[in-house]
Parts: structure tokens; C-alpha cells; sequence
């Protein structure tokens, strides 16, 4: 069994596309169809690495983003972030929510925009959990 | 009854982000949470003789409507909102409906329906099939330029509808919580022509006295909520005589609460709600009744 990662994304498609890329590359792949659905997966599955979306139904990838990196129990999951929202849109928001009193969360590691090449997205795994 | 979760349903041909920005007003009272929703009617992609299902179509319209979402998107979070985002292939009322119970959205906010009379007798209206669907208001909007004093805040001077429903009684809980947006309100009741018809100068006056009485209780209550609020009253034609107030108290939304429960009468018959909604050049709030 490889290391578990969860892709947080509403389109099956792009679900389809990171999992081939994960079981090429000997992980083992889980999916979650919005941020609600993906912050229980990540408290029952306990992957190794998030890939989020950032615009999903139900609750954003901001919003998800935001509780796993203010949430000691999920400090150790890795996240990259795979969306067509700009990164600099991404950063402006949680500097927004943190202008109205939200705790001040780090900029994410790794940020693709989409579409996103499958070696680009393979590599970035790689440097994230090995 | 706040408005936390708006769902915005646009076509994009008269609902664009100039819409929303004028709603973004609704951040005083709670919003924080808009979610998209672009329905590609079936009928645009759907099976056809010596073509099939029209994927490459249903694509290419749900990658356009993406793009444009992404855009609005991305101002919204940049100001600290929450958005989310559905594009569905199917029929719009029942999309929406599936849409706004999975996201429990508190307001939808639809443009005017483009159906034709000959669709409208036979599916009915979108927004008569949408209050029957869904248990939040549902807002009708007009663009800025078809209304001429909404001027981008909407809910600043409404205009209440009432005939005494419970739907319309409720309406004024709603409102009451939009009280940070209101600078003032006006209340409407249209009195049937038939209930002075006949009678003598003076029982027409008292009908006109005790609608007003009635009317002014109500206003007492906007009143303790430090809301300015006025009576008026109408006689004749409900929907013309709402729209006519609506001008001459240079209203910038008409609410109105709607039964919603005869959709087969309203087919046949039309219903004010519904008229006001797709005729009357003013933005319209239908607040549906309680759940039972």
C-alpha cells in the first residue's frame, strides 16, 4: 500500500485524472466530491496529502484549507492546491478572513492552477510526501 | 429568517455580476456564503435524430459558464465571501430546487423568465414552478437599467404587498431582519373594486378607513424596529395597482408573499405574484408560506 491521498474536487473528471496519476505513480488514491465531504474523509481515511480544489458546492476549499491549518489534528497532512481560482485570488481571500478576525492561516506549500500537466502534478506530489 | 447563503441562478443573458454586486448590500444582514448556478437547459443538448446526445455541446456550454464563474468567483473571495458553484444539464426549476436543498440556501435570486405564453400554459412559469418547489423567497431581479429606482441597492425603500396571507404576514418577519438595509417601507393593500362597488360614498370611505387601520398596525411593527414605514391604499387590479405604487413611492423592490399551492389554477387564471414577478419592471421578492 502506497501513502493515501485524498483529491477534493467536484468535477469527476479532474477526480479521474489525479487518481490514474496517483496509481500510476504506486499511491493509493480517495476522493471526496466537496469540502464538507473532504474534511470527513481526512478525519476517517487520515491521508498523507490533501489535493483541494478551491470552488466546490457545499464549502470551498478555502474554507477547508483555512480549518485544516488552524486544526492541530491535521497539522501533519500536506496540501496542495489544484483549482482554476488564481493563486493570488486564494492568498487575497484568506487575507480578507483574516482582516475580519479569522486566525491568520500559512500560504499553502504547493498551488497549481489548472489545467495542470500529469508529470507536473506527479512531481509536485513527490516533493510534497515523497 | 437571515440571509446567510444566497443561490444565484443566471443564464448570463440579463443576470450578471452587476446583479450581485447590488446584492452584496445583504452582507449587513448576515450574507456570506453565494453559490452559482448556471442550468444548460436539456433541450440545447439533448438526443437527436442522426445526432444522439450532444456531449461535445454540453461540454463547451458548462467550460463557458465555468469561465464565468471563475471570474465572479474570484472578486467574491478576494472580499472574504464563500462561493460555490453548480452547473447543471436538465430542467431549471427542478435543478434549482435539488440545488437549494443540498446547499440549504436562504435566498434564490432568479432572472425574469423568457418562456413564451404557449410554454408558460403548459410547463408553467419558472417562477411559479420554483416557489412551488422550494421553501426560501425567491427574488425575481430586474436589471438596473429596467428599474428605474433600484440604483443598486435594492432592498432600500420596498414595497409590501399584503392580502393578508399568512405567506404575506410572513413577510414582514423577513424584512424586519433585513432592518440594517431598510431606510424605509410602504405598505400596500389593494382592495377589490367589487367591495365598493354599489355601496354609498361613506362605506367606501370606511372600507378605505379600516384597510388603512389594519395596514397601520402593521406598520407599527416596522415601527418598533425603527424602520420608517407608511400605508397606502389601492382599489382595482392588484398587479397594475401594486406596480402603480411601486412607481409612485419610487420603491426599489416589490415583496409580496405567494400561496403557491394551485400551480394549475395559476396556469389558467395567472396569479399576482407571478405577474408582478414577469411583467412589472421592478425587482421582486416572493416569499413562499411556512413549511407545514
Amino acid at each position: 500500500m502506497g501513502k493515501k491521498v485524498l483529491t477534493v474536487d467536484d468535477d469527476p473528471d479532474v477526480r479521474l485524472f489525479t487518481t490514474t496519476v496517483l496509481e500510476e505513480h504506486g499511491y493509493t488514491p480517495v476522493e471526496a466530491g466537496n469540502g464538507e465531504e473532504g474534511l470527513q474523509m481526512i478525519t476517517s481515511e487520515n491521508p498523507d496529502l490533501v489535493i483541494l480544489d478551491v470552488l466546490m458546492p457545499r464549502q470551498s476549499g478555502i474554507r477547508l484549507y483555512r480549518e485544516l491549518k488552524t486544526s492541530k489534528a491535521f497539522a501533519g497532512v500536506k496540501i496542495i492546491i489544484l483549482s482554476g481560482i488564481a493563486k493570488k485570488t486564494f492568498l487575497r481571500s484568506q487575507q480578507a478572513l483574516t482582516e475580519f478576525g479569522e486566525s491568520p492561516v500559512p500560504e499553502p506549500d504547493f498551488y497549481l492552477e489548472k489545467p495542470v500537466d500529469a508529470d507536473v502534478l506527479a512531481e509536485t506530489i513527490r516533493k510534497a510526501i515523497g | 429568517m437571515k440571509i446567510k447563503k444566497l443561490m444565484f441562478v443566471t443564464k448570463f443573458e440579463n443576470l450578471g455580476y452587476d446583479a450581485i454586486q447590488s446584492l452584496l448590500s445583504l452582507r449587513k444582514a448576515s450574507l456570506e456564503h453565494i453559490v452559482f448556478m448556471n442550468v444548460i437547459e436539456r433541450d440545447r443538448v439533448a438526443m437527436q435524430r442522426g445526432v444522439g446526445y450532444k456531449k461535445e455541446e454540453a461540454v463547451r456550454l458548462k467550460e463557458a459558464a465555468n469561465i464565468r464563474f471563475i471570474d465572479w468567483a474570484e472578486r467574491l473571495f478576494e472580499q472574504g465571501m464563500e462561493v460555490g458553484v453548480y452547473i447543471q444539464v436538465g430542467s431549471l426549476a427542478a435543478e434549482v430546487a435539488k440545488a437549494v436543498r443540498k446547499e440549504e440556501a436562504d435566498l434564490v435570486v432568479i432572472g425574469r423568465s423568457h418562456k413564451s405564453a404557449m410554454e408558460q400554459f403548459y410547463s408553467g412559469s419558472t417562477v411559479t414552478e420554483l416557489i412551488r418547489r422550494v421553501s426560501a423567497p425567491v427574488l425575481v431581479y430586474k436589471p438596473i437599467p429596467e428599474s428605474p429606482f433600484a440604483m443598486g441597492k435594492p432592498f432600500e425603500r420596498p414595497l409590501l404587498a399584503t392580502d393578508w396571507s399568512p405567506a404575506s404576514l410572513r413577510a414582514i418577519d423577513y424584512l424586519i431582519n433585513l432592518k440594517a438595509l431598510i431606510q424605509d417601507i410602504r405598505l400596500v393593500h389593494v382592495a377589490d373594486q367589487k367591495d365598493i362597488e354599489g355601496s354609498s360614498a361613506m362605506q367606501a370611505q370606511k372600507t378605505r378607513k379600516d384597510t388603512k387601520s389594519r395596514l397601520e398596525d402593521l406598520c407599527a411593527r416596522f415601527q418598533a424596529e425603527g424602520i420608517a414605514a407608511r400605508a397606502h391604499v389601492y382599489v382595482g387590479n392588484p398587479a397594475s395597482e401594486i406596480d402603480k405604487a411601486a412607481r409612485e413611492c419610487q420603491a426599489t423592490i416589490v415583496v409580496m408573499g405567494t400561496s403557491a399551492k394551485m400551480g394549475w389554477v395559476e396556469r389558467f387564471m395567472g396569479s399576482t405574484p407571478q405577474e408582478i414577478a414577469e411583467k412589472s419592471l421592478f425587482p421582486t421578492l416572493l416569499i413562499p408560506p411556512a413549511m407545514q
